[in-house]
């Protein structure tokens, strides 16, 4: 279990996430929705320990971000370093054998090729497969579906449901609702760094469409096209 | 156009900035390095036309990187477009040009004219699918993307130590020993994005640790064939090959150590003056290795605790 508490971080004087208190269980997916800028990729870089902040994170585990899998919304690679080389280093940072690489390659990506020329989504699967081949126990990924092949997507998501079943704490963000409905338990959507709503499964049809008419609204004829 | 070239200009002051200096202050010292490296040259070797055209090309072809110039297509139109990529060619070569003409070397002035005004139709992809192999797959990822990067001058180093037992020279097999170790240096000069620490289930000791030994043992592997080349051919004399190698492991712990102490910044101006000095008086070392480990270590707690 992850538990936040009072959780808060600024930019200067912006501040991104104000006294966020939330907590996460094991075997369960959370979906955290908000709009840009609404501080998702900040409370995930917190919760990974990537970021300083003000209040508590704490876990089952003496040092969460060594249990914890972080996919970034745009995986960073080095210019001259391949996909398979890139899962080593993730790996042996966690003192972890990169065994069987090339079958547990479900996404068929070139392993052999430098990684910073992969696509963006091949970048992504890539990442993704380097904390999957971590073990880790508890998984933060941040827009796991963008940029990802309609193939991808169906195999991430089944991916989500595997790792619910083999009792890890997930945490995702996505732009793209049925995604999060396939896969979540809770939605938590973000407001200006503050949670402003949970939402249960049997509830997930009615925050769609309240965020559709609360994002589209009458926006669509402002922009006036003729 | 005028825009794009104030933002390069703006961009190349926020980098000397960032490596700790006044623009203006960094412009003097650029200018007078260049001129006191360019008369060094010329006076060290007869090539130095050929050595300062390849520096000169070597420049312009960075500019040449097929993702940038994409870009600038993409932003301005064709006229536009060219004048940018012969403007930017013409302000990377101004230096060369001008010492060249003040040393009256003409045709290696039309040569570089001629070369710059070419490359501003040239567009370098790096989408090939070759990936260079490298023997250091188990220990990632400073010497994979490093050696990547200079495996050539590693040629050129065991060339030179073939050079030197043939020519019965031990100061160039010693210099080439040498070039392999500040090529393994600069692998730790650029900071890596703070994930590539943060994946690390380590205390800041023990990833110091791990980072040196890695570093310690990949430089004596790139190293083996010149210790082995020289070491045979003046045996006499392996007591100084030995001596130069623990120096480079002890430059090498250094400059790993400086790196992290300047971490997420790069090794600014106070970090290279102290391994300058060191490199004058090695003796300044058993004050400054620790007092960069202490410093990295309080860095590296930011994201290993």
């Amino acid at each position: 279990m992850i538990k936040i508490e009072n959780l808060s971080k600024a930019y200067g004087s912006k501040q991104v996430l104000k006294n966020v208190n939330i907590s996460f269980e094991k075997g369960k997916v959370y979906g955290i929705v908000g709009e840009n800028g609404s501080g998702k990729t900040t409370f995930f870089k917190c919760i990974a320990g990537l970021e300083r902040y003000s209040g508590t994170v704490s876990s089952d585990f003496d040092n969460l971000k060594n249990h914890t899998g972080f996919l970034q919304t745009e995986p960073f690679y080095f210019s001259k370093i391949t996909g398979r080389e890139f899962i080593q280093l993730l790996c042996s940072a966690r003192g972890k054998q990169a065994i069987a690489t090339d079958q547990r390659n479900i996404f068929d990506l070139p392993l052999d090729q430098y990684a910073s020329t992969y696509s963006t989504g091949m970048k992504k699967k890539l990442a993704l497969t380097a904390i999957l081949m971590q073990t880790n126990e508890c998984f933060v990924l941040d827009e796991p579906f963008n940029g990802v092949d309609i193939h991808s997507n169906i195999i991430i998501t089944d991916i989500i449901r595997k790792l619910k079943e083999l009792n890890k704490t997930i945490i995702i963000s996505s732009h793209i609702f049925a995604t999060l409905n396939d896969t979540c338990d809770e939605i938590h959507l973000l407001k200006e760094g503050v949670f402003i709503k949970k939402v249960c499964r049997e509830e997930f049809g009615i925050l769609e469409q309240e965020m559709k008419d609360f994002t589209i609204g009458n926006k669509i004829d402002k922009l006036m096209l003729t | 156009m005028r825009y794009y070239f104030r933002l390069q200009y703006k961009m190349l002051n926020r980098h000397i900035s960032d490596f700790g200096l006044h623009p203006l202050i960094g412009y003097g010292i650029s200018i007078a390095g260049f001129t006191a490296l360019s008369f060094y040259l010329f006076s060290k070797t007869e090539f130095a036309d050929y050595v300062y055209i390849a520096i000169a090309i070597s420049m312009i072809l960075k500019l040449c990187e097929n993702k940038r110039n994409e870009f600038l297509k993409n932003c301005f139109s064709s006229d536009i477009y060219y004048s940018i990529r012969f403007s930017e060619n013409s302000i990377v070569i101004l230096p060369f040009v001008i010492f060249l003409i003040y040393m009256q070397s003409f045709t290696p002035l039309l040569i570089l004219l001629l070369s710059a005004g070419l490359l501003a139709f040239i567009n370098l992809s790096n989408q090939f699918q070759f990936t260079i192999p490298t023997p250091f797959f188990k220990r990632p990822f400073e010497f994979i993307t490093g050696f990547r990067k200079t495996f050539y001058v590693i040629i050129i180093a065991y060339i030179l130590a073939i050079i030197s037992v043939s020519v019965g020279n031990f100061n160039l097999g010693i210099f080439s020993l040498m070039l392999v170790f500040l090529t393994s240096f600069s692998y730790y000069t650029e900071p890596e994005a703070e994930y590539f620490i943060w994946i690390y289930n380590l205390s800041p000791g023990r990833f110091l640790l791990n980072k040196i030994i890695t570093g310690i043992l990949y430089s004596t592997f790139m190293c083996l064939p010149i210790i082995v080349t020289i070491g045979v051919f003046f045996f006499d004399k392996i007591n100084i090959v030995f001596g130069f190698q623990a120096l480079g492991y002890v430059f090498l712990t250094t400059v790993i150590l400086a790196k992290y102490s300047a971490y997420p910044g790069k090794i600014n101006i106070p970090q290279t003056a102290l391994i300058v000095l060191c490199l004058y008086l090695p003796a300044f070392l058993i004050g400054i290795i620790p007092y960069f480990y202490l410093h990295s270590i309080k860095r590296l707690k930011e994201y290993l605790e």
